[in-house]
């Protein structure tokens, strides 16, 4: 390893042989890759990511836990130009990771969780298409879009590489998830009933905006017996209070979101039985919970000790309606759609891309 | 086919390592009868909680009084109550132990609430099970603390006879006093 003295740039370099194989095999053995083959973080390509942000490569984007490791914007940089990150992304990637650093989402909690939890990144905004954001069928995989692919494989290697997450080392992860290899798509705003997601959390619909969310997994739900909107909602609601859901685990009902991947058709149906988009969490507010009797009674009794169950015999999964956060996308052939569970211990960020 | 000879210089993508000293630890080196001794725990873990029961009564008979903090979530308004909760406990008690770190999550944030004592110039030890015991020394490291005392229980602790525990709690109390400084041979006696 050398400290150049010509470059911006103040990471440590290291010299190898110009072929694929061998870069493969380095970030193999020094731990910094994800088991996928990377791409050789030059200064060229670091550079062309850093003429992408106002900010200096010094500038401090957040501090990563587990290991509490400083992600400034060159290291931001090194790591998406890894993951195959275009300049015009760049701003993405520093903006989850400014989001992933707020410590309302307990990134400290989620990197080193026996849970699979990791950050799912949702990206709002004008630039959706033109940087390969999916959103559309496969959105949440199998869509080869490089912006969706890419700017969560690098948001997922600064917190391997930054934060020092490890699932087996610094992360207790039990099973993780296959998100864990980033997890990144958009809304299909143009076939939304209601506000994006963005300008529901206070942003302008011209602003590019990600947003994290600590989700346990990709929970899927499908139907094709309920004709009417609002049965379709109640059994929708139904299915996400499912009993060894995250929420009957905690003290209260009260922290993090869910996200329902609602597809657009099914969205059409929705809009037009709940034009507004709070009448339909209120709606599956109201339905989102299960009889104290499905639980068996030692399991009940805990339930019943942290105070979850209402004079009904009611267990509530959450306290407000808008913790259930509805977000259309997903291919047009109808007929499912996606909860992505919630941490509960987490609650959503939104930040801004700040490009040049 | 001939090999190329072309080089590569590439970037290193790792953050620097973290400062390898630590803050401070502190030891009671008095008895522990007359002091106020806290006890947390988050309410989610039965085994630990029994044993928190079990070590009051210890404690109470040991001339000290007990201080038990039950923490909540970490984020939202429930998260600035127990923010709260744990800085209030953390200078109201003379030495305290943070448990129970049987999970990533909940001995991530059993160390942080200890080091919160320790940030207090307090004894104070994190309760780990045997399997968190690595992760735990992890996470001190991280907030700078890598010096922390840990208590090690048995892993697993869930789903144990009551009876067994109560057997767990009365056989690591000596090593829970021992590791505060308490200096008088305080163990528990049934």
């Amino acid at each position: 390893m050398t400290s150049p003295q010509a470059s911006p740039l103040t990471a440590e370099t290291i010299d190898l042989d110009d072929d694929p194989e061998a870069l493969y095999a380095l970030s193999l053995e020094q731990g910094w890759g994800d088991g996928v083959p990377i791409l050789p973080p030059t200064d060229a390509r670091i550079e062309a990511l850093l003429a992408a942000t106002p900010h200096p490569p010094d500038h401090i984007v957040g501090v990563l836990p587990p290991r509490n490791g400083v992600a400034t914007v060159e290291l931001a940089a090194t790591n998406a130009a890894m993951a195959g990150v275009e300049p015009a992304a760049f701003p993405l990637v520093l903006a989850a990771l400014e989001a992933i650093s707020t410590p309302e989402f307990n990134a400290f909690a989620l990197t080193t969780t026996t849970s699979s939890v990791f950050p799912m990144l949702i990206v709002n905004g004008p630039s959706r298409d033109a940087l390969g954001i999916n959103y559309r069928a496969g959105c949440l995989g199998g869509a080869a879009g490089r912006g969706s692919m890419t700017i969560g494989r690098a948001v997922s290697l600064c917190l391997r590489n930054v934060g020092g997450q490890k699932a087996g080392e610094t992360s207790r992860t039990v099973f993780g998830q296959p998100a864990r290899f980033g997890l990144c798509f958009g809304e299909w705003e143009e076939r939304s009933p209601w506000p994006s997601l963005a300008v529901r959390r206070g942003f302008a619909a011209t602003q590019d905006v990600v947003t994290v969310h600590g989700a346990k997994g990709t929970f899927p739900l499908a139907d094709v017996n309920n004709d009417s909107a609002e049965d379709l909602a109640y059994t929708i609601a139904k299915s996400i209070a499912f009993p060894m859901n995250n929420w009957y685990l905690e003290p209260t009902g009260g922290s993090g979101q869910l996200v329902l991947c609602v597809n657009p058709i099914w969205a059409a149906r929705f809009g037009e039985a709940f034009p507004k988009i709070e009448s339909f969490q209120e709606y599956l507010f109201e339905n989102a919970w299960q009889p104290i009797e499905l639980w068996r009674p030692a399991n009940a009794k805990i339930l019943r000790d942290k105070g979850r169950v209402d004079a009904q015999g009611r267990v509530m999964l959450v306290e407000r309606p808008e913790q259930l956060v509805p977000v259309v996308c997903g291919g047009l052939g109808s007929l499912h759609a996606v909860a992505l569970t919630s941490f509960c211990e987490s609650e959503m960020q939104s930040v801004a891309g700040l490009g040049k | 086919m001939t090999a190329s000879a072309r080089r590569l210089r590439i970037r290193v993508p790792t953050a620097r390592p973290p400062s390898d000293s630590g803050a401070p630890t502190f030891l009671l080196n008095r008895p522990i009868a007359g002091l106020k001794v806290g006890l947390r725990h988050e309410g989610s873990w039965r085994s630990w909680i029994l044993i928190v029961e079990e070590w009051q009564g210890f404690l109470r008979r040991d001339g000290a009084t007990p201080v038990v903090v039950k923490t909540g979530e970490r984020t939202a308004a429930e998260g600035e109550r127990t923010r709260a909760l744990v800085a209030e406990w953390a200078q109201s008690v003379d030495c305290g132990i943070s448990g129970l770190g049987t999970c990533g999550s909940c001995t991530s944030w059993s160390v942080h609430d200890a080091v919160s004592l320790e940030k207090q110039k307090r004894p104070a030890i994190v309760a780990v099970t045997e399997e968190f015991a690595q992760h735990a020394h992890n996470m001190a490291n991280h907030l700078g603390h890598k010096d922390l005392k840990v208590l090690v229980l048995p892993y697993p602790l869930e789903a144990r006879p009551e009876e067994e525990l109560r057997k767990i709690a009365f056989e690591y109390y000596p090593q829970f006093l021992e590791l505060l400084g308490a200096t008088a041979a305080q163990g528990a006696k049934k």
